[in-house]
């Protein structure tokens, strides 16, 4: 059975309001300064004690403060005009449809005499013009550097110039497809697959399209790579909003696997700025702390910093209830750690053969 | 002081040959920068006594340019100021301790040895006559040529000649080896610093190397001269006061052999024993032109019913006015022998009004300055004296006890400051203006003040940024107008501006910045006898503190203004860079082809005006 993908937003409807935001922005303040008055905008607060948990919204959301930035102070007159440059440089990216490293947005702007002291300056005005957009860099063109993938049926249409209405399937290339600009920015056509599995590690990406994972369970495999890049957790809220498809997610069996299902659960305090990042009913369905016991899994054991990170995880309140708190407390407990590989002790296909099936069968009841 | 010492008097030429290091002629070095200052500071002194605008000419010529320092060099200062008489010329500058400066008055130099001692430091280095060319009246100029005769202080004119000039003045020109690679520098800086301290001045120095320094008269008035005074009651001691009191001839003199020798002089009778009734003659006769002690002498003779040879043996113990009788000491006999004295005699009178003197009260009001009347009618009373207590009359303990009352009693007024003469506030303004060119200069002169009686002024002026180099806070101190360029470190003045805080007048790191420091005082309190250090007085290191204030605040408001427009401009500068480049991205951005008219934002910047 294919399934279509939805009425809801697409990648072009995206980017034509990004486009117009981008250009109400830029009118505002070329008003402004014809007018003679300095212009300025109001830029949602990203310090701690503006970030807050959203229950409804399942994620971390910023508050209400926000702070303004006005190009008649001279101590923000220079980020004023960096943020104003970058507005400039994402409309352009996004109209002549071209990708860009956060990287590259360093070295471009010395073409206009706008001038950061260092990377770290230029992704920090990144984050503001997210900020101030509500929308990831991926919208307008900026991608990090590193790429996860993607493998399974599911049939694409480029939009990126040179490929425009050209269709893919994700199934004709064995070792997957990069998740780069060209793949974030396709209309996803259809598919056969009834779930996506996102899997932590490259290695067992491998063995999953080996195993045929794709077709034995109808699935759509995603390599995040460890910690998902927010172009793969855009991909898999895409996939999961406009096609419908559920989200499980197999991670290590640690803090830090747990976590990494988390985030692209619920998001990042540090994207809390953005919506559209998350995929709240997304399920993580192992390794769990539980498991190590159940499948009696080769363990090693848990360093200091595994064990601060558990008590750090353990005041975040989306860590207060359900299988997050319950396994946070087994790792506090067993203090030992297990890996994904840590199936193979029974065998190569063990893990797909045994507890996949297991666990896809689980995800259903979770 | 009757006892007959043997010891061997010697002339203040020969003790000041002995003593020359005392005087700033240790070395060649020293001597030749000391040299300097002495010529330099008679010359600018004898201008500003007469009121003249002073032209100083200083020139150093090596006698042969060839040789390494120490050599002998020709050092040649003239002025333009009043000249000397012809008469007193060789006394001035042939005798040590001849001069005219000993009132109590502000002036740079004191007694006017230095020159002296210069002349006299030249003439045993290298055994060459002093040139001394005067004219008082702009016609005729005398020109000596002299020795000094050190055993006897006196002058041993060589030459002697008379010329036609067209003005008045003075040149000296004495001959002295000294080494000018060493002394160059203090001596370059000591001409630098005196023109700054007398901008009225045109001073302009010639140097052995053959350059030129030339400082041209800056300001058009020539701040007042200074008086003399009488000295203030806080400013004295026991010593004083009984000067003061032999000055009036209120004493009874001691008769010892010298005194009887001049009575015998004055009587004319230095080869006759005479009896005492003849000399009591001889006495009556030339009574009208008898000096007063001998007066007083013939008085006591006329009691004492003595002659000269039994007046040699006996010693005057008291004289009670109040019992009438007069008592003394004999050296034959070994006793004191009391007599009584006759009150209608007017040889009683003589000795009662010698004894007992004047009044205290008028004794304060003629002698001290700033005492009337009522004040020492208050002091006696405070004093526990009876205010018409006849000041003849005390003794060592009360004398003692007088003047510990004259400096604890509060409520004489301050010291008369009319013997100062500060530069003025505007001439050290315009002198700094001049030299240092700067962004910011205020000047301040401060109100009279005094320590131990003795009156001083402050002036201090602070310069900043302009012309001046950022190497730090740069001190100049003077000293009745003459600059102190030794033994900085321990200067009361350089103890106030490094008690100073100065990051809070917002002066950080090494500032461009000048202080100049003017202590004007008839007594100023050196340290040393080099006169280059003063001492950290209270009284005075709180004027200076006070004027330091002053300044400093009137800096940091020029700071603080200069900051803001510093930011003005900043801002300014950083509108220019940035706007153009927000109305090009906006322009693109909005979709629109012609930029936004920013124009008028850019350059309606306000600026702060950097006036001071």
């Amino acid at each position: 059975m294919l399934k279509k993908k939805s009425e809801k937003k697409t990648s072009r409807d995206k980017q034509k309001t990004l486009v117009e935001l981008l250009k109400k922005h830029g009118a505002q303040t070329y008003d402004d300064l014809n007018k003679g008055d300095f212009p300025k905008f109001s830029i949602p607060s990203r310090s701690v004690s503006n970030i807050v948990y959203d229950k409804k919204l399942r994620q971390y959301i910023l508050g209400t403060n926000s702070a303004v930035r006005n190009s008649k102070n001279t101590s923000q007159l220079r980020s004023f005009s960096q943020l104003m440059w970058l507005a400039f440089f994402a409309n352009r990216l996004t109209k002549e449809k071209k990708s860009s490293t956060l990287r590259d947005v360093y070295y471009s702007s010395q073409a206009f005499e706008i001038d950061f002291e260092d990377q770290s300056e230029s992704d920090n005005i990144i984050v503001d013009l997210e900020a101030m957009l509500t929308r990831p860099r991926e919208d307008f063109h900026v991608f990090p550097e590193e790429r996860s993938s993607v493998f399974g049926d599911l049939t694409i249409e480029y939009t990126v110039p040179g490929y425009e209405g050209k269709k893919m399937n994700l199934s004709d290339h064995p070792d997957g497809y990069a998740i780069g600009p060209s793949l974030t920015s396709a209309e996803l056509l259809e598919t056969s697959a009834e779930v996506i599995i996102a899997i932590e590690k490259g290695g067992l990406f491998t063995r999953f399209i080996e195993e045929q994972v794709d077709k034995k369970f109808k699935s759509i495999i995603v390599d995040t790579g460890g910690q998902a890049p927010r172009s793969t957790r855009t991909l898999l809220k895409r996939l999961h909003d406009e096609l419908s498809l559920p989200v499980v997610i197999l991670t290590d069996g640690d803090v830090y696997g747990e976590h990494i299902a988390m985030v692209i659960k619920s998001g990042s305090a540090n994207a809390a700025h953005l919506r559209e990042l998350t995929v709240p009913d997304a399920k993580w369905v192992g390794v769990w702390a539980t498991d190590i016991e159940k499948y009696k899994l080769p363990t090693i054991p848990m360093t200091e910093s595994d064990i601060k990170r558990c008590h750090d995880l353990k005041k975040d309140p989306r860590y207060q209830d359900g299988i997050w708190k319950k396994e946070l407390e087994v790792f506090l407990k067993i203090k030992r750690k297990a890996e994904l590989e840590a199936f193979s002790k029974y065998g190569l296909t063990n893990i797909t053969d045994k507890y996949l099936p297991q666990k896809l069968e689980l995800a259903k009841s979770l | 002081m009757s006892s007959k010492e043997s010891f061997n008097q010697i002339s203040p030429s020969e003790f000041f040959y002995r003593n020359r290091d005392l005087a700033g002629f240790s070395n060649p070095t020293r001597s030749l920068y000391t040299a300097v200052r002495e010529f330099v500071e008679n010359a600018l002194d004898a201008c500003d006594q007469k009121g003249i605008f002073p032209d100083v000419h200083l020139s150093i010529k090596a006698v042969d340019p060839d040789k390494p320092d120490p050599k002998q060099y020709i050092l040649t200062v003239r002025d333009n100021g009043p000249g000397i008489e012809s008469k007193h010329v060789p006394l001035a500058f042939g005798t040590v301790l001849y001069g005219s400066k000993f009132g109590l008055k502000q002036a740079r130099g004191m007694f006017g040895l230095g020159a002296t001692m210069a002349i006299l430091y030249g003439q045993i280095t290298t055994n060459r006559p002093v040139t001394v060319k005067s004219s008082t009246d702009g016609k005729i100029q005398d020109q000596f040529e002299m020795l000094l005769d050190i055993q006897k202080n006196k002058p041993v004119i060589l030459k002697n000649q008379t010329k036609e000039v067209s003005k008045t003045g003075l040149s000296v020109s004495i001959c002295l080896d000294g080494d000018y690679a060493k002394a160059g520098s203090k001596i370059r800086d000591y001409v630098y610093q005196t023109s700054l301290i007398t901008p009225y001045a045109t001073i302009t120095f010639d140097d052995p190397k053959g350059e030129k320094f030339r400082y041209t008269r800056i300001v058009k008035n020539m701040p007042p001269a200074p008086t003399i005074i009488r000295p203030h009651p806080y400013g004295i001691d026991v010593e004083t006061i009984r000067r003061m009191l032999l000055d009036t001839h209120y004493q009874i003199p001691t008769v010892d052999d010298s005194m009887i020798t001049k009575v015998r002089k004055e009587l004319g009778l230095s080869k006759k024993n005479l009896n005492y009734s003849v000399i009591m003659q001889k006495a009556q006769k030339k009574w009208k032109v008898l000096t007063r002690p001998v007066r007083i002498v013939v008085a006591m003779m006329s009691f004492l019913k003595m002659d000269f040879e039994k007046l040699s043996k006996i010693t005057i113990e008291e004289i009670d006015i109040g019992n009438k009788k007069l008592t003394y000491w004999d050296f034959g006999e070994s006793q004191s022998i009391s007599i009584d004295m006759d009150p209608e005699s007017h040889y009683y009178k003589q000795l009662a009004n010698t004894v007992q003197g004047e009044t205290l009260t008028s004794f304060l009001t003629k002698r001290f300055q700033r005492v009337g009347p009522t004040t020492a009618s208050k002091f006696a009373e405070f004093a526990k004296f009876k205010p018409e207590h006849r000041i003849g009359n005390m003794n060592n303990q009360e004398l003692v006890k007088l003047t510990d009352a004259l400096q604890s009693y509060d409520d004489f007024m301050a010291p008369d400051p009319s013997c100062l003469a500060p530069l003025g506030a505007p001439a050290l303004e315009k002198g700094m203006q001049q030299f240092f060119e700067p962004d910011f200069l205020t000047v301040v002169q401060r109100g009279a003040s005094a320590y131990s009686g003795f009156p001083f002024i402050i002036e201090m002026g602070i310069a900043y940024g302009g012309k001046i180099s950022s190497h730090g806070t740069k001190v100049y101190r003077f000293a009745n107008r003459i600059p102190l360029l030794y033994d900085e470190g321990s200067d009361v003045v350089l103890k106030v501006v490094n008690d100073t805080d100065w990051s809070r007048y917002k002066i950080k790191g090494d500032p461009p910045l000048v202080i100049v420091s003017h202590i004007c005082s008839t007594r100023v309190p050196y340290k040393t006898v080099g006169k280059e250090n003063v001492a950290d007085r209270p009284e005075l290191e709180r004027e200076l503190k006070l004027a330091l204030l002053s300044l400093s605040r009137k800096l940091s408001s020029f700071m603080s203004k200069k900051g803001q427009a510093e930011a003005a401009k900043k801002r300014a500068n950083l509108y220019t860079k940035y706007i153009p480049l927000i109305a090009q991205f906006c322009t693109e951005l909005a979709g629109k082809t012609k930029q936004p008219n920013y124009k008028k934002m850019i350059t309606e910047v306000p600026v702060v005006e950097e006036k001071i």
